[in-house]
């Protein structure tokens, strides 16, 4: 009976975050803690999953930008209430530091990724918008970062993405931290030809990507 | 006219050109439109910053441009921001690069009542990007068209209230949505209107409206609308009308279609010959050559390989076909590789031979 309900909660939990319904998401929230459920358990098997499957319908075609920002919004309100209960915090699969290049503004895409590797299970440090590349490798170190992520939108800042991997090499903590880039102009042979690790073409694909840089 | 002489006879210029091949009548070449914005800066050796506030100077640097290449359609464009700043947005101008907008016209919809539809002989950048339209035509109106950038409402919309809180509106409260793309739409008719008084027509951008961000259901409920009240006022004006979307837009074509376009400027998300077998029928296409990957990274050799292959995906394409870039070239897209596009076009020359264009 009681795996029954435990189920039931986050399959609710989970729902209301695809639902876009930021409200149901806070209320399923309150009540999975007033079942005792493991708030550990109700953010992995609920708001996560939620996210997921948001992921998932994104890649499908089925959910696009504001889709996918309005399950976060409910995501984050569901987390609001169920972090302040949690009694350790989970295995992170990793450290990512995430920033958009310097002289670009354009943040929807990078926000997206941060959403997606924070709901799978990383902990995200974001640099925001037009970020210096020495900021990225002066994060990186200091936040002992196993990798970091570059987007850009526009072919005037895209070089900068070279910049942050030729500073990583200079300082000399290449080996320890993976580099992955996505953004409107950057394509697979870009990513390769300034020495990164990854290249995602969307955030469901760039959390897969991390997973396996990683792995 | 003997055949003979018809033979020798000079290159058309792009007006003679489109006249033939509008008429379905015998043209040297496809047409063919590597889009130039802030590349023209570098033709004339000027700072991408100078551009602003300087219609003068925007004249000089399109006018070069064309006479360097010789493409088919000049379009006065330095980038998406004019209207949006015309109605109170920030944007910043680095020294040498593409500006880009710094903040929204308003932080809320509950200050929807400060914006005001843009006049265009007085806000912002307008007037000097209405000077520049009003010089090029005077210089080569009568040989090529002069086109005039216009952001469409959905995508001026985005830069008023900033992307992310559009976005959200789209769900969360879409009257206010309606709100923001009426007040952009009535700016980009008064837009359309000096555009198409300074001798130019208005040439329609509206990447917002990319399934890459906005899901085609809501395309029809927010972006249609307003692209169809925007065209049909052009076309009362006389004006045939393209209109480009970045992205990914497939599931679009038939609402742009149905929005009243004449020609969809498609990018390298898109695929040309889907685009030709959907919608070809029901309107010209152009596109749509890689403006980063290729025109801006690849080699001379790359672009003619490029050209070859989109040519034969959408030449016989029953309204026509434009070769173009996907999107407006990067500024410092190597001369090379747009005279590449250019000596490709007249190397396949007209009529296409489509079994040379897999060699």
């Amino acid at each position: 009976m009681a795996r029954k309900i435990k189920q039931e909660h986050l399959q609710e939990l989970s729902d209301a975050v695809l639902d876009m319904d930021e409200e149901r998401t806070v209320k399923a929230a309150h009540e999975a803690l007033d079942e005792h459920i493991d708030p550990y358990e109700a953010i992995q098997g609920g708001l996560s999953d939620g996210m997921a499957r948001a992921g998932q319908l994104f890649e499908d075609e089925e959910y696009f930008i504001p889709e996918l920002l309005m399950c976060s919004d409910a995501m984050y309100a569901g987390l609001d209430v169920l972090k302040p209960h949690l009694k350790q915090v989970g295995e992170s699969r990793g450290t990512v530091v995430i920033g958009v290049i310097e002289g670009d503004t354009h943040d929807i895409g990078k926000n997206m990724v941060r959403i997606m590797f924070e709901t799978g299970g990383f902990k995200v440090i974001d640099l925001g918008r037009d970020v210096p590349p020495q900021r990225f490798v002066d994060t990186a170190r200091e936040e002992k970062a196993d990798i970091i992520a570059l987007s850009t939108l526009m072919t005037t800042t895209m070089e900068g993405m070279g910049t942050v991997v030729r500073l990583l090499d200079e300082a000399d903590i290449r080996d320890g931290i993976k580099v992955m880039v996505g953004g409107g102009p950057i394509s697979p042979g870009f990513a390769k030809r300034i020495g990164a690790d990854g290249y995602a073409v969307n955030a469901a694909e760039a959390v897969k990507v991390a997973r396996e840089l990683v792995a | 006219m003997t055949i003979q002489e018809k033979v020798s006879a000079p290159a058309m210029s792009p007006l003679e050109r489109f006249a033939a091949y509008n008429k379905g009548e015998a043209i040297d070449r496809l047409p063919c439109v590597p889009i130039i914005g802030n590349t023209a800066a570098r033709v004339i050796g000027v700072k991408v910053s100078q551009f602003r506030g300087n219609g003068h100077l925007i004249a000089d640097a399109q006018i070069a441009a064309y006479r360097r290449f010789g493409y088919d359609v000049i379009r006065v464009f330095t980038d998406l921001y004019t209207l949006a700043e015309a109605m109170g947005a920030g944007v910043h101008y680095p020294e040498d690069e593409t500006a880009y907008l710094e903040s929204p016209a308003i932080s809320s919809i509950d200050h929807i009542e400060r914006l005001r539809p843009a006049d265009p002989l007085k806000d912002g950048n307008l007037p000097q990007h209405l000077e520049a339209m009003q010089r090029v035509v005077k210089a080569l109106g009568k040989e090529v068209p002069v086109t005039g950038a216009l952001t469409c409402p959905f995508t001026t919309a985005s830069f008023l209230i900033g992307a992310e809180n559009l976005v959200r509106l789209t769900i969360k409260n879409p009257e206010a949505v309606h709100l923001l793309c009426r007040v952009a739409l009535e700016s980009a008719i008064r837009y359309a209107e000096a555009i198409i008084d300074a001798g130019c027509t208005p040439s329609l951008t509206d990447p917002m409206s990319s399934s890459t961000v906005i899901s085609p259901r809501l395309f029809r409920e927010f972006s249609l609308p307003y692209l169809k009240r925007l065209i049909e006022f052009i076309h009362l004006n006389g004006k045939s009308v393209t209109l480009h979307i970045c992205g990914k837009t497939e599931k679009v074509w038939e609402a742009m279609a149905d929005a009243g376009a004449d020609c969809i400027s498609i990018d390298n998300d898109a695929s040309l010959s889907g685009a030709r077998e959907s919608v070809g029928h029901r309107l010209r296409i152009m596109g749509n050559v890689k403006p980063s990957e290729i025109m801006l990274q690849g080699t001379p050799a790359d672009v003619r390989r490029a050209v070859f292959d989109c040519v034969a995906q959408a030449w016989d394409s029953p309204k026509g076909y434009i070769i173009a870039s996907g999107c407006s070239l990067p500024t410092e897209t190597p001369f090379a590789n747009i005279q590449a596009m250019m000596d490709a076009a007249r190397e396949i020359g007209w009529p296409v031979a489509p079994e040379k264009l897999t060699q």
